[in-house]
């Protein structure tokens, strides 16, 4: 039996190793799909069975007789034991985000091999890594969150550091993703129409919810499903009415100023009204999508037409600008490694684990599929002719704002396109015109259409597939919207709370409105700069989202790496410091440059001197405050950490590690 | 399989709560105990980030 298992992860091992092998190695041929499926599964499977157990074994001692939180402090709301893989579901749900989806798409400028290399290298080495041990730190500190262990392993410098970073991140975060959803619907009718019908559909789910049938969230939101699902088939009807084509045709602005006032009125209304049905709707749509993305590419198996390197490795891409190294680490963070996934698994997640072995598949494994989500993302971008991927993500001030114009541009990179062909793919899928949709949004929408189409129904389906997946990546993000304007309005009620009492009480109206207005002020500035963008607004704030993210992470890695060294001294550190070094050379490095490089493509500061309006040089001049801010304060944090592993490691400070006392476990099988 | 995913779907949309917190205040199921959980929960839900 041990023989045989020996074989069987040594064929395991060694198909990840051909696969890997195989992308990397392969030039002048399309490649088949099914082999970054099987890389990325087979380095998955491998790493979560040799490295992860050895995390876990190893260096955790995770010890299923010790009573987690779940069961020691179980009240029936946060505590509560829960089944691994109900908890597993729950945690993917809870990280799974925009970001591995939009990330790799934009990525694909390289090619898919760097991309996709750094998807799965990332995940295994880093992102699960980071996301196992602050889940495995958090479990064993009573469920703390980040803020709290960064003060009490590190000092107070860094909980208050992690506290504004996240507020600043989610600035950028929310801006950077309205921006997405702006370049998605401008000027589609249909688009726009099927994301207007979902916020009565929203508002019908939370009467229903509230006075109809009290509780049945899962048949409120069989119903709102259904009616998407029509708004999607009569979004058609009304792209071809020539009274409601119009009303429902929006310029970028007009969208941008829409999202800002919704993200208003979902943070100051009452959160079961409009927010959580539709939380509620858009978490079961995101799941089903991902399981049917999964599905589609196993059933298709797609060609990539998408070479494995293009000739944007040398900076010049039109997408955003700069090398590989560093851009293709903070481009793609969510499907390798995310600083935010750092809050979720200090949030519910660590209140909710049973058995402590439990942490390997959820903190660990959660991460694996999330990174699997992102390879799916970069086969959807992939599988479009080369040229049709760059006429729809390349910026009219980049490629030119006539169809010829562009076709032209792109044609002339090497990449064969013809007005005629973007104008019959537009129509096929029932859009007035797909170029220059920046975002990543549109061309995922495609890649999935295709894939979708091919499975069953072909050409008829695909307008439909198409704007299904736009309606999905819409609803979404505009969740993470006004849910991330809320969660930013207590932050701010919070420290406003510490002037007067009444700007931090949840209750008082005008304190609610003020401070509302302010976060959404706060990334609506950033969205309309981004509209208002020559180059699409994507080139300069997904970079900053993508640092700011990865920054995050860093100071993850920090407090990881502070508790492992506490833990076992020097011996373990490398797990979390190996990842925090690679990530803090990439992120220092993308900052740096976003800032200082003299190219006005690349650097904010160039970019402001070349600027020709004022507005524009002013908001690069701002980009690169903020961008310099949230390196600063990372810098800060990271120093403070290295000054306490010294102390450590040197003697001068007694590793004191702050976990819960052992409590035997009591729980039996059948509660679990 | 169908089950698991049955009870991922519940705890997902809150109904899986809903019964713990019935069954720990021996309360049940009613309008009026829906709304003041539903508050509860969701007070608590939107106070945290939400994931990139």
């Amino acid at each position: 039996m041990r023989v045989l298992g020996f074989l069987f992860w040594a064929a395991i091992a060694c198909a990840a190793a051909i696969c890997l092998g195989g992308i990397a190695l392969n030039r002048g041929e399309h490649i088949n799909s099914i082999w970054l499926v099987l890389a990325a599964a087979c380095s998955y499977a491998t790493a979560y069975r040799f490295y992860a157990k050895f995390i876990s074994a190893r260096v955790m001692v995770l010890n299923d007789q010790r009573a987690t939180p779940a069961e020691r402090l179980r009240n029936g709301h946060d505590f509560e034991p829960t089944n691994k893989w109900i908890l597993f579901g729950h945690h993917f749900a809870a990280i799974a985000g925009p970001g591995p989806l939009v990330g790799p798409v934009l990525a694909a400028q390289f090619g898919y091999l760097p991309g996709t290399l750094w998807i799965i290298i990332g995940a295994c080495l880093g992102g699960a890594v980071q996301d196992f041990v602050i889940l495995f730190a958090s479990m064993r500190r009573d469920g703390k969150s980040l803020g709290q262990m960064a003060r009490e392993e590190i000092g107070k410098i860094g909980g208050l550091v992690a506290l504004v970073t996240v507020l600043g991140i989610m600035i950028i975060l929310l801006a950077v993703v309205g921006l997405v959803v702006v370049n998605a619907l401008k000027g589609s009718p249909w688009g726009t129409f099927t994301i207007a019908a979902t916020m009565p559909i929203a508002l019908f789910m939370g009467l229903y919810l509230r006075y109809w049938r009290p509780g049945k969230v899962l048949e409120c939101s069989a119903i709102g499903f259904a009616l998407v699902m029509g708004s999607i088939f009569s979004g058609r009807s009304v792209a071809e009415s020539a009274g409601l084509a119009p009303v429902f045709t929006l310029s970028a602005m007009a969208l941008a100023v829409g999202i800002i006032l919704y993200g208003f009125l979902a943070s100051a209304l009452p959160v079961w009204l409009l927010l959580a049905p539709r939380d509620y709707l858009s978490t079961f749509v995101k799941l089903g999508v991902v399981l049917m993305l999964g599905v589609g590419i196993l059933f298709v198996r797609p060609e990539l037409q998408l070479p494995a390197f293009t000739r944007f490795t040398d900076g010049t891409g039109p997408i955003f600008a700069g090398k590989i190294f560093p851009f293709c680490f903070i481009t793609i963070a969510c499907g390798a490694i995310s600083g935010f996934h750092s809050l979720i698994s200090s949030g519910t997640t660590p209140k909710m684990i049973a058995r402590e072995t439990h942490a390997w598949p959820v903190g660990y494994g959660s991460m694996l599929l999330e990174s699997f989500v992102a390879i799916m993302a970069m086969i959807a971008a992939c599988v479009l002719q080369p040229g049709v991927y760059f006429a729809v993500n390349s910026p009219a001030g980049i490629v030119g704002a006539t169809p010829a114009a562009a076709a032209a541009t792109i044609s002339n990179w090497g990449f064969p396109v013809t007005a005629a062909d973007m104008a019959a793919l537009a129509h096929s899928v029932g859009e007035t015109s797909l170029f220059s949709r920046t975002g990543g949004a549109p061309s995922l929408a495609l890649g999935m259409a295709h894939i979708f189409a091919s499975s069953g129904g072909g050409e008829t389906v695909i307008g439909f597939w198409y704007h299904f997946a736009i309606m999905f990546e819409a609803l979404f993000i505009l969740t993470i919207i006004d849910a991330g304007t809320r969660v930013g309005r207590f932050m701010l009620q919070d420290l406003l709370g510490h002037i007067h009492p009444l700007l931090g009480r949840t209750s008082w109206m005008p304190g609610v409105w003020i401070t509302s207005a302010a976060i959404v002020g706060g990334w609506g500035y950033f969205l309309v700069q981004g509209v208002r963008d020559p180059l699409g607004g994507i080139n300069s704030l997904w970079p900053l989202f993508g640092i700011s993210n990865q920054l995050l992470a860093a100071i993850a890695l920090c407090v990881a790496t502070t508790i492992l060294l506490k833990m076992h001294g020097a011996r373990f550190m490398w797990i979390t410091c190996v990842p925090l070094i690679w990530l803090v050379s990439a992120t220092f490095t993308a900052a740096w440059q976003k800032i200082f490089s003299p190219l006005p493509a690349i650097g904010f500061l160039a970019q402001a001197d070349a600027a020709k309006n004022p507005v524009i040089a002013f908001n690069a001049r701002l980009d690169a405050v903020v961008c310099g801010a949230f390196l600063v304060m990372v810098a800060i944090i990271l120093a403070d950490s290295i000054r306490v592993w010294i102390s450590i490691l040197s003697g001068s400070r007694e590793a004191a590690v702050h976990e819960a006392p052992f409590v035997p476990s009591q729980l039996r099988p059948e509660e679990i | 399989m169908i089950r698991l995913l049955l009870a991922l779907l519940r705890e997902l949309a809150d109904e899986n709560a809903y019964r713990r917190h019935l069954a720990a205040h021996g309360l049940e199921p009613s309008p009026e105990e829906w709304r003041r959980f539903s508050d509860e929960r969701l007070r608590a839900k939107y106070s945290r980030a939400k994931c990139c």
